[in-house]
């Protein structure tokens, strides 16, 4: 099993990037825990083995890609998206 | 919206946006790349923005980070191009593929896509399109919602003047 370092690290980068912009919001009344994004994990996981190896690499059974990607959404929401700082609206 | 839509919303949307990475992952060799890619990843946003409301949605995307990840997608782009015209010649050489073989090893190693494709800059330049599409298209929905709330805003407070002249 082969995985790529390319589409890994950018898969990663913009993963993370995207989690980072995830907050809590009291207001709205929804709260968002850790089983939402252990669900958003199972499901990642069972996309991206239905996916296969995308795109044309025969690495892994899998889309190490979409598996990055969510790992990084789910590492900067918990490094930079745990505040619950309320949105600033443009003037 | 309704409770239904609250709760779904927000898993999906993330789906959706691993999805749209995925697209400009492979852009370089399938079908899709930094725009389609960038365009689902803003459409799972867009989903959030239109369930939640500006000041619910779970995603903060404020105007400073709506500005320097745009700025970033830009300045990657511009600056692999530079790159190609500093070590070639040309603006946007693929110094990662080198077909003229032009540039030392060194280079070429260095802008290599290490997947078994090797495809030099062009996943680089599709994250960078990739970027830039994703908040160019969210930033107008943005902008439509907060004109949107202004006018409503702007019209509630003109109702309540007259109100009181009267």
């Amino acid at each position: 099993m082969i995985v790529y370092l390319g589409p890994t690290a950018l898969g990663l980068l913009l993963g993370f990037v995207l989690g980072t912009r995830i907050k809590d919001v009291p207001e709205s009344g929804l709260k968002f825990g850790a089983s939402v994004y252990i669900l958003f994990l199972i499901v990642a996981v069972i996309v991206s083995y239905a996916q296969g190896p995308f795109p044309y690499y025969t690495g892994t059974p899998f889309a190490s890609g979409l598996i990055a990607t969510a790992v990084g959404i789910i590492l900067g929401k918990l490094v930079f998206g745990r505040g619950n700082t309320p949105q600033k609206m443009e003037e | 919206m309704s409770t239904i839509l609250k709760i779904f919303v927000f898993p999906a949307a993330l789906v959706i946006m691993c999805l749209g990475v995925l697209t400009i992952l492979g852009g370089h060799i399938t079908p899709g790349g930094g725009f389609q890619g960038g365009a689902m990843i803003a459409a799972a946003l867009i989903f959030c923005l239109i369930i939640y409301g500006l000041k619910d949605s779970p995603f903060h995307l404020s105007h400073d980070f709506l500005s320097a990840v745009e700025s970033v997608g830009a300045l990657i782009f511009v600056l692999l191009g530079i790159a190609g015209l500093a070590f070639s010649g040309f603006y946007l050489y693929n110094l990662g593929v080198d077909i003229y073989h032009i540039v030392p090893a060194t280079i070429q190693n260095l802008f290599d896509y290490p997947d078994p494709t090797h495809a030099g800059i062009i996943p680089y330049l599709n994250f960078a399109v990739g970027l830039k599409v994703m908040v160019g298209l969210t930033a107008v929905v943005i902008a439509f919602m907060g004109f949107k709330e202004y006018e409503e805003e702007s019209e509630e407070s003109e109702d309540l003047n007259e109100e009181e002249v009267e």
